[in-house]
């Protein structure tokens, strides 16, 4: 806890976040970038779904769709860490300090590793489980993300 | 009636009363549109970039198309009912909201496009591609990138 306290707070005093907080639509445009690109990983993970039940892209093997769009879900994923880290980069006390960013950060890991295996099965019936719980699973991510801006911090929460 | 006495009789809805006075119903029904928000335009997405032809030149549009068009509605009707609800958090505030405004401007704007694609681009389109299916592709792509960021704009404007 002194730990991440720490970090916020040198965080909070950083140039970067002098940089974010520089214009008032910085945060917000941000914000629809991270959209932006929830919304690719959200279609990647529809792709491999609809391979995995056999309704789209048939004429190509299973696994190599799923390597084509789990590429797709790290260059998004990749896109989301940097604009999540300038969102909390802009307001360093908030997204940390709150249990519901944490889930948030377990499911995706959850959501990336089921795609992985989803890459090394063969049998139809576990990859179609696969592909369905990842796309749930991401579905709980956008849940979580949305939640960061409700949810309570924790008792003594820097800010 | 104006727009201003449909904003009050909307208010006085007990809708409006409760998504006002809950502490998470708000957030629930944002969240279920963001979850929405992501279907439609990452399917419209990625037919738009078919389209283009930078995504997919092996595969058949069509097939593409067919099999993305029900997950585009459903989201769509989703992001339509979770939208409709949230104004009656604040009816008088969405309808003076410059964005709120720009941004049914532009779904009514999408709305052509997509009936212009569907009566008389795509019953003409050749597997090869050709102008009129990139220009569908192309404006669909900018109306609905806008679309979501005027969304986004309105929750920091309100």
């Amino acid at each position: 806890m002194t730990l991440l306290h720490d970090f916020a707070v040198r965080l909070a005093h950083s140039p970067l976040n002098s940089a974010v907080t520089a214009r008032s639509w910085f945060v917000p445009e941000i914000q629809i970038v991270h959209i932006v690109a929830i919304a690719a990983v959200v279609i990647a993970a529809v792709v491999i779904a609809l391979r995995a039940l056999g309704l789209i892209d048939t004429d190509r093997p299973p696994h190599a769709v799923v390597r084509t769009w789990y590429r797709v879900i790290l260059i998004a994923v990749a896109v989301l860490a940097c604009t999540g880290f300038l969102l909390i980069a802009s307001e360093p006390g908030r997204a940390p300090f709150r249990t519901v960013f944490w889930v948030k950060l377990g499911l995706i890991g959850t959501a990336l590793t089921l795609t992985a295996a989803h890459g090394r099965v063969t049998n139809v019936f576990v990859s179609r489980t696969l592909a369905l719980v990842a796309l749930l699973v991401w579905i709980g991510v956008i849940f979580a993300g949305r939640w960061i801006a409700y949810a309570e911090g924790w008792p003594g929460a820097f800010s | 009636m104006s727009l201003e006495d449909i904003a009050n009789s909307l208010a006085a809805t007990p809708l409006a009363m409760e998504m006002t006075d809950s502490t998470w119903l708000f957030g629930a029904v944002e969240s279920i549109h963001v979850v929405a928000l992501t279907l439609v335009l990452g399917s419209i997405a990625l037919v738009d970039l078919q389209l283009l032809g930078l995504v997919g030149r092996d595969r058949d549009t069509n097939v593409l198309i067919r099999a993305l068009l029900p997950l585009t509605w459903s989201g769509f009707a989703l992001a339509a009912i979770t939208g409709t609800t949230m104004i009656f958090a604040n009816p008088k505030g969405y309808f003076e909201n410059f964005f709120f405004e720009a941004k049914i401007v532009l779904l009514l704007l999408a709305g052509v496009n997509v009936a212009v694609f569907h009566f008389l681009v795509h019953p003409r389109m050749t597997t090869g591609g050709g102008l009129a299916p990139r220009i569908s592709g192309g404006v669909s792509l900018v109306l609905w990138l806008t679309i979501v960021s005027f969304g986004r704009w309105i929750g920091f404007t309100i």
